[in-house]
């Protein structure tokens, strides 16, 4: 028998993944910004392979962490506009299992593409082979931290109207400690490192912001929507 | 127990009055202890044997970065206590305690920076202790950009609390995992300041600057914190009373 | 404990690194005196727009009790 708590998660997982699917132009924007700014790269610096290859896993990093935030906002602006979050917010149930659904469905529409697509851009930016899979690794695990923590500044500022910047503003800082230790990942696996110690890491921090962030979203939604 | 002092404390006029009696007090203590330490750091402390008198920084350096982070500690527990207990004080505290970090955190940074020039070589080091400072200086101004976005001021209030608390949780693991990424790529790891063992001669002064650093944040916080009183209860009776003293005294030519 | 300089130019000099010191010295203290004198004058400006508000209170007040 499924618990009423899970259900509510799947229903808005479901939810979130059928409107992805159904705007679909929209939902593959932070994969086609991901590979158009990673091109730029070589551009603006050298296509000689000596010089990308030692900048190549914190660029890829770099390039994934916007295409989230680009993105991440989207999480509960829409619901936020056509009247759908408050219906939710004032509504008995516990608000964390469908944020939890939203913030999973936006990983798995932007974080897990990015990490898939992530090797083509590692062949694009000479990144040496023994770095592919600690890359891939370290970004499906590390994109799901970022889209909770994303959300967390999404859901901060949801109700203003030029709420993108400032989301980019109050996010970053929060972002760095993910950044560091998942591009870290990569680099340990190019330098010959165990790459899995960084990786245990992020998977501390992912463990740290998945009990945490969506509480605080919760209270966020609560606090500042229903004023 | 008794939380009559608490709440009361919470009353905008009480705190007003109350402070009031200190100001004085305040003042000549900041004044007192900043001029002190800064003739006695800049003129009779010992000069460092490897760095010179550039070291003298420090007595400005240290107390500055001491009292932007402690500051934003203190704007989070404002904004937590406004946001359990609804106390609009405490919105205020966390308002003008924002600026003021800032400020702080500018101050750490810019004298770091000239200290790193003719001690390290450069203007900028992305050590540990540095950029958390950037970072921290970014934490600021994300709380009150985020608390001047909002039309209303309760949900501006609440927000930002909510940013500052967010924050707070971040410094120590934003710290730790910039200090891990500085040593990965470092390994002969730069100290930005004098190790612990300081001789005694040097760390008196540093003492007195950091007391006096809390004194003025204290009174730069309370100051700003009045004013905000004074405007957000404009309409009462006892605000009008104290704007009329401060009009007649002017009249009177004493100010 | 005896103060560490010759005279007053070497103690501007700080052996070389004068311009640093100084420069940290010159800036910290202009924003902390910006952070006392800002609040200052935002009293003032307080005490000036609610002297105003009182005056045109009273105006409005005396206009009522006048039409009576």
């Amino acid at each position: 028998m499924v618990t009423k708590t899970r259900s509510i998660f799947f229903t808005y997982l479901r939810r979130d993944l059928l409107i992805s699917y159904r705007r679909r132009g929209e939902t593959i924007g932070p994969a086609i910004f991901f590979v158009m700014a990673t091109t730029l790269v070589p551009l603006a610096l050298s296509p000689e392979a000596e010089s990308l290859r030692g900048i190549a896993a914190g660029i890829i990093w770099v390039m994934a962490l916007f295409a989230t935030l680009l993105s991440v906002e989207n999480v509960f602006a829409s619901d936020f506009k056509d009247g759908s979050l408050e219906q939710l917010l004032i509504g008995p149930n516990l608000l964390v299992m469908p944020v939890l659904g939203k913030v999973m469905a936006h990983w798995l529409t932007t974080g897990v593409p990015l990490a898939i697509i992530s090797p083509i851009l590692g062949l694009m930016l000479s990144l040496p082979s023994e770095a592919f899979i600690p890359l891939v690794a370290s970004l499906a695990l590390g994109t799901a931290s970022l889209s909770l923590i994303g959300a967390l500044g999404a859901a901060l500022t949801v109700s203003l109207q030029k709420g993108g910047l400032l989301l980019t503003l109050i996010v970053m800082p929060l972002y760095i400690p993910i950044i560091i230790f998942g591009s870290a990942t990569a680099q340990y696996g190019i330098d010959g490192f165990t790459w899995t110690g960084p990786l245990a890491i992020l998977g501390v921090l992912f463990a740290v912001v998945m009990v945490l962030c969506p509480l605080a979203i919760a209270g966020i939604l609560r606090l500042t929507t229903i004023t | 127990m008794d939380w009559n002092w608490f709440h009361r404390m919470g009353s905008p006029r009480w705190f007003y009055l109350v402070t009031s009696r200190w100001m004085p007090w305040l003042s000549a203590a900041t004044l007192i202890l900043l001029v002190t330490g800064l003739v006695w750091g800049m003129g009779f402390a010992p000069e460092d044997a490897r760095q010179g008198n550039s070291f003298r920084i420090i007595y400005l350096h240290v107390p500055a970065a001491f009292l932007a982070l402690a500051g934003y500690f203190l704007m989070a527990a404002a904004g937590a206590v406004g946001l359990i207990w609804k106390m609009k004080l405490s919105y205020m505290v966390m308002k003008c305690a924002a600026p003021i970090g800032a400020a702080l955190t500018f101050v750490a940074l810019f004298t770091g920076a000239v200290w790193g020039k003719p001690t390290w070589g450069s203007y900028w080091v992305w050590d540990a202790r540095v950029t958390s400072m950037l970072i921290l200086f970014f934490l600021y101004v994300g709380v009150m950009a985020l608390r001047n976005a909002f039309h209303s001021q309760e949900a501006g209030n609440k927000a930002s609390a909510v940013l500052a608390l967010v924050g707070t949780v971040n410094i120590p693991i934003i710290y730790k995992s910039v200090d891990w990424w500085f040593t990965l790529h470092q390994p002969s790891t730069i100290k930005l300041t004098s190790a612990p063992t300081m001789h005694p001669d040097m760390f008196q002064p540093l003492l007195v600057m950091i007391l006096g650093f809390y004194c003025f944040y204290a009174l730069a916080l309370l100051l700003s914190v009045r004013v905000e009183i004074l405007k957000r209860e404009r309409k009462t009776a006892w605000v009008r009373e104290i704007v009329g003293e401060h009009l007649t005294l002017k009249d009177s030519g004493l100010r | 404990m005896k103060f560490q300089f010759e005279n007053l130019p070497d103690f501007i000099a700080m052996d070389g690194h004068g311009f640093y010191v100084w420069a940290a010295v010159i800036v910290a203290a202009l924003i902390s005196a910006w952070l006392i004198i800002s609040p200052l004058i935002r009293l003032r400006q307080v005490i000036k727009d609610i002297a105003q508000e009182v005056a045109i209170e009273n105006i409005h007040k005396s206009e009522g009790e006048g039409s009576k």
